[in-house]
């Protein structure tokens, strides 16, 4: 019980804050995403004897977090067609500067579809390969949702003024 | 590898080292452009992305949670254990209340024919064999009758019991006097031992009540109860009552008041030795 416990405290520890970040860039809101982060913890501490292998354990995390996101959230999730419309967040270390703005609101309009592969990359690190198992999709249809997702990104990025100068 | 299959590599993944990516990037300035253009836009989101911090103590908040829901369960199956304990000593000391109620039902059985035997010790005198018509006559009274000879008698009568009436039979036996009580509506689940410093003996338990059989101490008794039990056609139980209530009044029965004491019967109707 004791090497149990001692393993998970040590995955907390290390996985904690990155699974945070996963779960505020599904989310977009700090309190749900700090409850994200600790009912997904939760469950992998009923299910600790299964987290002997850290790696496994990682990506077993980051698809319970996107399970319960889904499952909690997801119907939740605010429009934020309109960047006006943005929840204010304010999270320690958070980048307030209006290129981050723009790229939270591009990031934030992004299809769950295109923005999950994305951020698994980006926050988790993950291969192709190892995304596709864990969205149950093949390699090159990751590939391809992660290529529609920088693009979809840069089409907005790449306009801010005219999004700026919308009434 | 053309430039649009550059591209769509490119931004699957902007900051993969492919020597294919690499030789295109190195031959195309408007991709090796774009390229740049895309690393730097990765480099910013993933700085954006990271630069963001998870709330003080969240892993801390996480340890404590898992330790109490650990507790928890750990209480909540101390719990389990304790009432499972519980349940248990209740089902113990209720099944000991109900061996100690049939213990007693059974001791209290035994000491009334004892009793009986001490109230009533003037019959274990009598010496002389009654008819054989005589003590059918008493069966008959309860609807019973005999169905095959049962030996040497010397006293036969209906006498109270506990609750309700039964035959009283004294017979001659080779340490002394022998007394047999026919007990209807006296139900054990099972033959009981009678002991005292004078007498030994047995209640047989049968169908409609229960024979017991008392001697002297050394008196053989073995299969005596079964013997007299078989040898005494009895009738489905509660008729018999009805019928001893029935010549209840008669002329040959004489009330008396008898001396029980303890559980037995206040009240004793007896029936005297015919002649």
């Amino acid at each position: 019980m004791t090497k149990l416990r001692s393993n998970f405290d040590t995955l907390v520890n290390a996985l904690s804050p990155e699974l945070f970040r996963f779960a505020l860039g599904l989310c977009h809101n700090p309190d749900q995403a700090e409850d994200l982060v600790q009912e997904t913890f939760m469950r992998g501490w009923r299910s600790r004897a299964d987290l002997r292998d850290a790696k496994a354990a990682r990506a077993w995390l980051y698809t319970i977090l996107r399970n319960e996101h889904a499952r909690l959230y997801e119907r939740q999730r605010p429009d934020v067609r309109d960047p006006h419309e943005l929840p204010e967040i304010a999270v320690r270390g958070y980048d307030t500067s209006t290129e981050a703005f723009v790229t939270r609101r591009a990031l934030a309009r992004l299809d769950a579809d295109y923005r999950d592969p994305l951020l698994l990359q980006v926050i988790g690190g993950f291969s192709c390969r190892e995304i596709g198992e864990m969205l149950d999709l093949k390699t090159n249809t990751v590939l391809t949702r992660l290529f529609r997702a920088r693009k979809a990104l840069r089409d907005q990025l790449s306009e801010p003024a005219q999004q700026e100068a919308r009434p | 590898m053309n430039c649009l299959e550059f591209r769509r590599r490119l931004l699957a993944d902007p900051l993969a080292t492919d020597d294919q990516l690499h030789g295109h990037e190195g031959t195309c300035p408007t991709c090796a452009n774009f390229a740049r253009d895309a690393r730097a836009q990765e480099i910013q989101l993933r700085n954006m992305l990271k630069q963001t911090k998870p709330p003080p103590g969240l892993a801390d908040r996480i340890q404590l949670a898992a330790r109490f829901e650990q507790r928890s369960l750990l209480q909540r199956r101390g719990w389990y254990a304790v009432a499972a304990s519980m349940l248990v000593a209740i089902s113990i000391s209720m099944l000991s209340l109900w061996n100690t109620a049939i213990e007693r039902r059974d001791l209290a059985l035994t000491q009334s024919v004892l009793h009986h035997i001490d109230d009533e010790a003037h019959h274990l005198r009598e010496a002389h064999a009654i008819p054989a018509a005589r003590v059918d006559w008493v069966f008959r009274r309860f609807g019973a009758r005999l169905a095959e000879d049962i030996g040497r008698v010397n006293f036969a009568a209906e006498c109270l019991m506990r609750h309700k009436n039964g035959v009283h039979l004294v017979m001659p036996g080779k340490m002394g006097p022998i007394t047999v009580f026919f007990m209807p509506g006296e139900m054990t689940d099972k033959a009981l031992e009678i002991e005292s410093a004078r007498f030994h003996g047995k209640i047989v338990p049968t169908d409609w009540g229960s024979v017991a059989v008392i001697g002297e101490q050394g008196e053989p008794l073995q299969g005596l109860g079964q013997r007299l039990a078989a040898a005494v056609s009895w009738p489905a139980h509660g008729s018999a009552e009805s019928v001893a209530l029935r010549r209840g009044g008669g002329s040959d029965v004489d009330l008396a008041v008898g001396v029980g004491v303890g559980v037995f019967a206040g009240v004793g109707v007896a029936q005297q030795k015919n002649g």
